[in-house]
């Protein structure tokens, strides 16, 4: 347990070290100039870039939670492996391939970008969805139908709380993924900072690289602490207090 | 009061998880629901409050049809205790316990009041443990608070599927007194599951043990104990059981019995036992004692003769085997 700590207290303090001498190096080398010789254009590719990732993250969120939701009622409990099986296939085809794929049938631009990445966003919120329901306890759900609560009113006041952390740990997932992913959308002519790195890449051009990328990376790190601030205020204290005591009694 | 009549329940259309049955337990009545695991008391029980359909035949509560009732104003007039307590983790204590108040739409200071009260009632106090959450509890207390909330809304009928089941045995039998107290004071008509004879003779007024679907008798905790109608009950109620009945009866039913009159002559140098004692615990302070006698003393400390093996062994050949 100890030297399991003592590891990662290394292993994080090495990649510490590394992060700022990469940004001292970039820094002293000039390699962020791109962004502030064009920081129109810098803001624009940005611009599409939230645009990419928001609108196909945020459908994504609207698709699969309701589904998930949907697939676990127990009516629909039988259908639950066949949609989590075409899910799963969605998830196994590289984010290359169902960018192609997603040019095959909607020309290029940003449609087809949005739906690309929409679709490759779906499975990471679908899935912790169904397990963040399946986890809730059966006698609970029991206890609540027992007490007269309606089926919504045990959705909503017994299962999505239980739920919540896992779902929201899904939707980070999804999200933080699709901005790396978002990067792609330059090959089918979707825009976003994509454009500077592999703008950077076919011409060896360093400081356009960079520009695109370092911004692409803070940006995914920015979204991640903003989703676990989210988890912190959406998960009921009682249940983060009781995985916290569950936890520290292991 | 609770009917059933000719209730059948078949799973799956092959498996008959209760057959038949029928009985009465009538307002204020403490019903235990007694067998092997398997044999369908959990199915029964969960019929009353629909959370299981029923087959064949019906159950009425206040001689109306559950089947026509509105299953969820039902559920919320029904008191519901399971085994693993089922609080919800995400609410506090006072939110889990007024939960049912709170879909009845009661107003705050009614809830407040009536959280206060039950809290009382089953020994928390009610500022100590109101905005707590579950997970702080203990099995003992989450038990209690689970009674709490199933009696929340007052109902007039309580069903408890092995409510203490997954308590330790010390903790159990305390809570199973506190419980037997409440149930003195709010007379609530109850159908509770077990499988544990002791829990049974202890709590119940009547005990239905169930066999296969079926009940195999239907009677108060002696009679069960001391008339089994076949080998079933009577193996299923132990060898001991003759031993086990003593424990219904108490020095006093003996002293009537035998219309035992006072006594001045104290012997003094026995030991003294207060009328209210069990014969259970009278045989095995006789044991203990290794002396043939205890003298036998009324609630003002007034000895009323003395007690001994003989005239244990009298009283249980006329109340027990005779007859
Ligand atoms: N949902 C179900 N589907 C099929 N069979 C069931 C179901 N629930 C219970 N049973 C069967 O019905 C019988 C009675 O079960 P149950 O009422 O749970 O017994 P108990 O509570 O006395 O242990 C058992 O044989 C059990 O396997
Ligand atoms: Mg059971």
């Amino acid at each position: 347990m100890n030297a399991k700590k003592v590891t990662s207290y290394v292993i994080r303090l090495i990649l510490w070290t590394l992060v700022i001498a990469f940004f001292f190096w970039a820094i002293s080398e000039n390699m962020f100039g791109k962004i502030f010789e064009e920081p129109g254009k810098f803001m624009e590719l940005l611009g599409r870039h939230l645009e990419l990732v928001s609108i196909s993250a945020g459908l994504a969120i609207l698709t699969s939670v309701p589904l998930g939701i949907l697939i676990t009622r127990p009516s629909f409990r039988r259908s639950e492996w066949l949609i989590v099986n075409i899910a799963n296939l969605g998830q196994t085809i590289p984010s290359l391939a169902v960018l192609a794929l997603a040019m095959g049938f909607l020309g290029i631009g940003l449609k087809a970008a949005i739906v690309a990445l929409y679709i490759y966003s779906l499975l990471p919120i679908l899935q912790n969805t169904i397990a963040g329901l399946d986890s809730v306890r059966p006698e609970m759900k029991d206890a609540a139908k027992g007490m007269g609560l309606t089926p919504a009113q045990v959705l909503f006041k017994i299962e999505l709380p239980a739920a919540a952390s896992s779902i929201i740990a899904g939707i980070r997932t999804a999200v933080v993924l699709n901005i790396g992913t978002a990067a792609l959308a330059y090959l089918i002519g979707g825009g976003g900072l994509g454009v500077w790195i592999f703008t950077g890449i076919q011409l060896f051009d360093n400081q356009t690289l960079i520009s695109g990328a370092v911004p692409v990376t803070l940006l995914a790190v920015l979204v991640d602490l903003l989703f676990r601030g989210i988890e912190y205020l959406l998960v009921p204290k009682g249940i983060r207090l009781a995985r916290k005591s569950a936890m520290e009694s292991v | 009061m609770i009917e059933f009549n000719d209730v059948t329940k078949i799973y799956g259309g092959d498996v008959k998880a209760i057959d038949d049955i029928s009985m009465t337990v009538e307002d204020g009545e403490f019903v235990i629901l007694l067998g092997p695991s398997g044999c369908g008391k959990t199915t029964l029980l969960r019929m009353v409050n629909q959370l299981e359909s029923i087959s064949q035949g019906d159950i009425k509560i206040q001689g109306q049809n559950v089947r026509e009732m509105d299953k969820i104003k039902m559920r919320r007039n029904t008191g519901y205790v399971i085994q693993s307590n089922g609080l919800f983790p995400n609410m506090t204590i006072e939110d889990n316990t007024m939960i049912v108040p709170d879909l009845l739409g009661w107003d705050r200071k009614k809830k407040k009041d009536r959280f206060n009260y039950l809290m009382d009632l089953v020994g928390l106090n009610p500022d100590d443990y109101r905005k707590r959450f579950p997970h702080e509890l203990s099995g003992g207390q989450q038990q209690r608070v689970g009674v709490a909330r199933a009696m929340a809304a007052d109902p007039p009928v309580m069903l408890m599927d092995e409510p203490f089941g997954a308590l330790d045995p010390i903790i159990r039998e305390k809570v199973q007194d506190e419980f037997l107290a409440i149930q003195k004071e709010v007379k609530k008509t109850i159908l509770f599951v077990s499988h544990d004879i002791d829990e049974a003779v202890r709590m119940g007024d009547k005990i239905a043990l169930l066999r296969d679907g079926k009940v195999q008798q239907f009677d108060r905790p002696s009679e069960l104990l001391i008339r089994p109608n076949n080998d079933f009950v009577s193996d299923f109620v132990g060898k001991d059981r003759v031993l086990r009945s003593m424990s219904l009866y108490s020095v006093e039913d003996l002293v009537t019995t035998f219309g035992l009159k006072n006594k001045e002559d104290t012997i003094t140098d026995t030991k003294e036992i207060s009328i209210d004692t069990s014969l259970r615990i009278a045989i095995s302070m006789l044991l203990n004692q290794e002396a043939d006698q205890l003298v036998i003393v009324d609630r003002q400390g007034q000895a009323k003769g003395s007690l001994t093996f003989d005239l244990i062994e009298k009283f249980l050949h006329q109340e027990v085997k005779g007859a």
